[in-house]
């Protein structure tokens, strides 16, 4: 018998961790563009964010074992998912699309971007509240 | 304005995103449906097949007034959560309630009456 909860508890700080970093180095790459290290704040968010698109494959599979099939569920469950669904489907977005694209990102590119990966994170944020709420909250 | 590769990217982004939420959502569903059965028939083998037939009769002639999620119609209750045993289910499905529901004792016998039940504790 697999403990998907335990699995699904360790597994899930990866990609939130990870996109969270990705976004960091980003935005440090925007704030020290001038600086030597800017290009490598570039491409260290690259691997971050496809990290965590991996890696949620992984916890959206734990998860979907652990509820045993409730897509959305009630209370805080229904928030968890109502965040998480969209925070999978847009990292796994932002990540083709970085893989694809690369380093050749226009201007317009690089800001929508940055808006959507601040999107992704804060989205993840809150599925990782309300996932943390389902544990320590009692709901 | 965006690039051609940037808005190539963007449609391949969003078709493996689309994908990968599609794939998911259907097999949780195929993955929950079978939990449920499993949950209220106790095994995952013959009982959920069982229960699998009852929802079958269920669609044949029960839906239309109980609808279709058996969540209850204009004149019929959900029947979700009812409080009631397997037993009593059986006794009302074959002797029907007067006035409100038919009895079903020509059109089911026993086995198929219990595999009806069966369904019926899958939604509880």
């Amino acid at each position: 018998m697999i403990p998907w909860d335990k699995l699904h508890g360790a597994m899930t700080h990866f990609p939130i961790a990870l996109l969270l970093f990705s976004t960091a180095c980003d935005f440090g790459s925007v704030a020290f563009k001038r600086r030597p290290f800017a290009r490598e704040l570039r491409t260290v968010s690259f691997y971050g964010l496809f990290a965590a698109a991996l890696a949620s494959v992984g916890v959206v599979v734990s998860g979907v074992a652990l509820t045993k099939g409730q897509l959305w569920g009630r209370g805080d469950l229904l928030w968890h998912h109502r965040f998480a669904w969209p925070a999978f489907g847009l990292v796994v977005a932002l990540a083709v699309w970085r893989l694809v694209v690369r380093d050749a990102m226009s201007r317009t590119g690089w800001c929508l971007y940055l808006l959507l990966m601040a999107v992704g994170s804060g989205l993840v944020a809150a599925a990782g509240y309300f996932g943390g709420e389902l544990l320590l909250g009692g709901g | 304005m965006l690039t051609s590769l940037e808005i190539k990217g963007a449609a391949a982004a969003v078709a493996s995103s689309a994908l990968l939420l599609a794939a998911t959502f259907a097999a949780g569903a195929i993955y929950g449906d079978r939990q449920r059965l499993v949950r209220a028939t106790g095994e995952p083998g013959a009982s959920a097949a069982i229960a699998t037939q009852g929802r079958g009769f269920f669609f044949q002639s029960c839906a239309h007034c109980h609808g279709q999620d058996a969540d209850g119609g204009e004149d019929a209750p959900s029947l979700h959560k009812l409080q009631i045993s397997g037993a009593h289910m059986t006794l009302v499905i074959q002797s029907g309630i007067k006035d409100e529901m038919p009895s079903f004792s020509k059109r089911y016998d026993g086995q198929e009456t219990a595999a009806i039940v069966a369904y019926l504790k899958t939604l509880q």
